[in-house]
């Protein structure tokens, strides 16, 4: 009857039960790898760059992760991010930097509550609304912006990236506050574990009495707002904001939060294993430009890895339930 | 009924000898016997669990069994897949159609042939759809290009028997067939089934609707806890309460907590009641009471609509009418979280899709009507980790484990983590679906010893079961239901499992008597009812009383002797004549109510006040034959 398995595993099985623990295994490997083929790699100079290259990724996949734990998905959020991009250039003409971000991140919540809404109160299929919403939300960034790029960016605004702390970049350390604020919220509060009890069996979560309805819609208001945050924070570094902006960045953050461990199916994931999951994608890519591949072979080879980490991750839980 | 074509000395179509199938834990089949005659109708009984639905699937080819025979037509017989026993010409027409809804009829009655190679013919298949339809009598009934998805429930039955026509199925099993059918659908259904017969095809009917096994089968096979008890016993010589005696008859075990004798004494004030509850179309009206202390049962067969009752009553499905009050006062439940705040808990029914949250740990499970509960930003555990640790070593859970899944778990410690998890809310009142299912006996009477235990400290606990017997064990009081509706409230110490079968069975005709005892008592200023006899006793089925009619010591659903009934002489004489009281003067008419084929349904009576008027038999008779018609005639009414 009990599994006694279960009861007393070795210290170093139990840690291997963590799936997080794996994929920090493999991003360590990754690591180790790429260093021995480029001397550059291990560089302070260098991590600083995977550093500064996870920030706009890794802030949008945190609201991915969100999504995917109820067991949704938001592809709209790098038409999001483009279109937030542009009002904030649009903003930035008239207002001060502060009140501008704040009508971005503002119009990014509205876009993921309209989801939110479709999806949790309507019933519709998440993939096909927020697809409809990554097709309106690109259509409008075009307009807005009369097809071309924003420039005439105040430089005040790289201050939120360049400005060091203790050497560490500003947009950093957000990265790291955003991932220990997440990483609290999901495991420490009702909200937090309402949204996993609500991707993992939604009827036991609604019969034990918690609001499903809005902690379903809630995910996608913050995947909108923080995808918001996101293209701040590299319209910063450009000064420039592109209507095309954020093409394709909600296939990185579905990778990053998939290779964190997290199941398409909800209730299953974690904000750490998204934060190990930003940082191999990221590092996949860094060592690939170190070593001069081609960008056009750098999709296949994050596409393979992507793939390969899953089908080990099947074969490991394969053995370990058979 | 013989059938002259296919004389009873006829090599049987299948037989099944000693058939024994094991699911898990649960021994489905252990010794299932069954002969079936071309040309007969066999009726496939049993109580909740007996194994029919298992048999009937053993023999389609959907579950391979574990041992025993199966013989068809002589030659042994062992489907490997429902496909396989389609080849062999046996066909399951089920309550849940297997269709292909996106197309049409006609494809769906050859489905089986659009699988095979070469081109198919659709004038030619048109005109064999058409001869099939022709054979049933219900060419009009099925316009052949019309999308399956647009269909009625019987229409799909009736694609789905000329389905197994159109493969030259010669044994058919009908498996409640008439679960979702109007009386006039079943009565085209019996009329299909008896052209099948006369045509010599071999027809299993399963059913726990006791009328419609009556008006259909030609003899019966009765199952009990995976055995057959009585086998191929011709209908005709049948009675209701034969097939009873049949489907129930055993030992009540001893693993029930015996509460002792003030059990039913020690019930306080009533905390739930339960008016009118409407949730259609499973719910129609479902009233009931339960009391501070009491441990009360909602008895009734699979599909009664008991489950959807109590969802409703917790939110987890629309309520379209009723109230409910919680210690005298009406309270509006919108979300389960209304209830939960009330203090009313809900173990749902299936466990692994209502209640296991398979992602969280055993302790999160444990907490999840807590955290349902909690106001504010934080989780709240600490605040509950003594109640958790004494309710951990009270219901016997391992406590070092309770950072593992909970799927992990044995059947029963996860249905005691549910149940811990809504004690740790200190509910008032606690409604378990089914609490017992999938568990095995040992954690099964440590389940009893918890509900007696927290019935003893004050909390109004409600407890579904379709095992009958565990209903008697573990209740005070027993509320039937029967197609959506609450159709008796009885103690459980006059209560026997006879009793609740007979009570539980569904009735065609209860709807339409209820209305006509409610006419003839308003007409006439009497006491109508309707009762089953037996020698010394009755049980009453239904009861209308007019204001100032004798008030009869009769109710709804409940078992009387004669002699205390107030009319002894009258149930004594039981002839279709006007009879006196001798002590009370009470005048009482009764008339036998039977089905076109002869059987039993029971007695309608009507009492009135010494010297008051009665009808003559004749004029109830006359009214009584619109519902013995509607629903029993063999003969097709349109």
């Amino acid at each position: 009857m009990s599994d006694a398995s279960v009861n007393r595993p070795a210290g170093i099985r139990r840690l291997a039960r963590s799936l997080e623990v794996r994929m920090l295994g493999l991003a360590l490997l990754i690591a180790v790898g790429l260093s021995l083929l480029s001397p550059y790699f291990l560089t302070q100079n260098n991590i600083f760059n995977i550093l500064d290259q996870s920030v706009v990724i890794g802030i949008v996949a945190v609201g991915m992760t969100f999504v995917i734990l109820t067991g949704g998905i938001d592809l709209s959020v790098g038409s999001v991010a483009g279109l937030t991009g542009i009002i904030l250039g649009l903003a930035l003409r008239d207002l001060p930097i502060p009140v501008a971000i704040l009508a971005a991140v503002a119009s990014g919540a509205f876009i993921g509550l309209v989801s939110g809404v479709l999806v949790a109160f309507f019933g519709l299929a998440p993939f096909v609304v927020t697809l409809g919403m990554m097709a309106i939300g690109r259509s409008l960034a075009y307009i807005f912006s009369g097809q071309t790029a924003i420039s005439g960016i105040p430089d005040a605004l790289s201050g939120i990236v360049y400005t060091t702390v203790l050497g560490i970049p500003a947009n950093v350390i957000f990265l790291l506050l955003l991932y220990l604020a997440a990483w609290s919220y999901l495991t420490y509060t009702k909200g937090g574990r309402t949204i996993y009890a609500v991707g993992s069996n939604r009827e036991a979560a609604r019969a034990a009495g918690l609001n499903v309805l809005a902690y379903s819609i809630l995910p996608y208001v913050i995947s909108g707002a923080l995808a918001a945050v996101a293209i701040t924070f590299s319209i910063a570094q450009i000064l420039s904001a592109d209507p095309l902006a954020g093409n394709q960045m909600e296939l990185d953050a579905i990778a990053a939060v998939v290779i964190g461990g997290a199941s398409l199916a909800g209730g299953r994931g974690s904000i750490i294993g998204t934060l190990i999951g930003v940082l191999i994608m990221v590092m996949i890519r860094n060592g690939l430009n170190l070593l001069g591949v081609s960008p056009f072979w750098q999709g296949s080879a994050i596409g393979s890895i992507i793939i390969l980490a899953l089908l080990a991750e099947r074969l490991f839980n394969w053995r370990s339930t058979h | 009924m013989s059938n002259p074509l296919f004389p009873a000395d006829a090599p049987p179509a299948l037989v099944a000898r000693s058939v024994s199938k094991r699911f898990g834990s649960t021994q489905a089949l252990s010794d299932a016997s069954l002969e079936v005659r071309p040309g007969e109708v066999h009726g496939l009984l049993g109580a909740n669990g007996a194994g029919k639905s298992s048999l009937s699937r053993i023999i389609c080819g959907h579950v391979a069994r574990d041992g025993g025979e199966l013989l068809y037509r002589g030659a042994p017989l062992s489907p490997r897949s429902t496909r396989e026993a389609l080849d062999c010409g046996i066909a399951l027409v089920a309550q849940e159609t297997c269709l292909a809804p996106d197309l049409t009829v006609l494809e769906n009655i050859f489905l089986p042939e659009l699988g095979r190679a070469g081109r198919l013919s659709f004038p030619d298949l048109r005109r064999r759809a058409t001869a099939i339809l022709a054979r049933l009598g219900r060419e009009q009934a099925l316009p052949l290009d019309a999308e399956v998805r647009s269909l009625s429930a019987a229409q799909r039955q009736l694609v789905e028997i000329a389905k197994a026509l159109a493969l030259n199925a010669d044994l058919m099993i009908f498996d409640e067939p008439t679960a979702s059918l109007s009386p006039a659908e079943v009565q085209h259904l019996f009329d299909i089934i008896g052209r099948l017969r006369d045509a010599g095809h071999a027809l299993i009917f399963v059913s726990h609707r006791l009328e419609e096994v009556f008006s259909i089968t030609d003899r019966v096979t009765i199952l009990r806890e995976g055995r057959t008890v009585a086998a191929s016993l011709e209908t005709a010589r049948l009675t209701q309460a034969d097939i009873i005696r049949h489907m129930v008859g055993r030992e009540l075990g001893a693993i029930y907590a015996t509460p002792g004798l003030d059990r039913a004494v020690a019930a306080g004030a009533p905390v739930l009641e339960v008016s009118n509850l409407s949730a259609r179309p499973l719910v129609r009206d479902v009233s009931f009471t339960v009391r501070k202390g009491e441990i009360l049962g909602i008895g009734g067969l699979i599909g009664a609509g008991r489950s959807e009752a109590m969802e409703a009553i917790f939110a987890m499905r629309p309520r379209d009418g009723g109230s409910i009050r919680l210690n005298g006062r009406e309270i509006a439940i919108r979300r389960p979280i209304d209830a939960i705040r009330q203090g009313i808990g809900f173990v749902a029914e299936d466990r692994r899709a209502q209640n296991i949250v398979p992602d969280l740990s055993v302790r999160e499970n444990l907490m999840l009507a807590h955290l349902g509960r909690h106001r504010g930003f934080g989780l709240g555990y600490r605040s509950r980790q003594a109640r958790v640790a004494r309710l951990l070593s009270e219901l016997g859970l391992p406590p070092d484990r309770m950072d593992a899944s909970l799927l992990t778990f044995s059947g029963g410690m996860q249905q005691k983590v549910i149940i811990a998890r809504w004690l740790l809310i200190d509910p008032e009142v606690l409604i378990l679906d089914e609490p017992t299912k999938g568990v095995d006996i040992g954690t099964r009477s440590a389940i009893y010893r918890i509900l007696r235990d927290i019935a003893d400290q004050g909390v109004a606990v409600v407890i579904i079961s379709s095992d009958f017997e565990e209903l008697l064990g573990v209740t005070e009081r027993v509320v039937v239901m029967s197609d959506g509706m609450t159709i008796a409230d009885l103690p459980t110490s006059i209560l026997t499992e006879e009793k609740l079968t007979l009570l539980a069975a569904p009735r065609t005709s209860t709807r339409q008597n209820r209305a006509l005892l409610e006419t003839l008592a308003r007409d006439y200023n009497a006491f109508a009812w309707w009762a089953l006899l037996e020698d010394q006793a009755l049980i009453c089925l239904g009861a209308a009383e007019a204001q100032g009619a004798p008030p009869l010591n009769l109710r709804a659903g409940e078992a009387r002797r004669n002699t205390e009934t107030g009319i002894p002489a009258a149930l004594a004489a039981r002839d279709e004549t006007i009879r006196t009281e001798p002590e009370s003067g009470l005048r009482t008419l009764m008339v036998a109510l039977r089905n076109a084929r002869g059987h039993d349904l029971g007695w309608l009576g009507l009492t009135v006040a010494p010297g008051k008027a009665l009808p003559d038999a004749a004029r109830i008779r006359a009214l009584t034959r619109d519902w013995q018609t509607d629903t029993h005639a063999e003969g097709d009414a349109a």
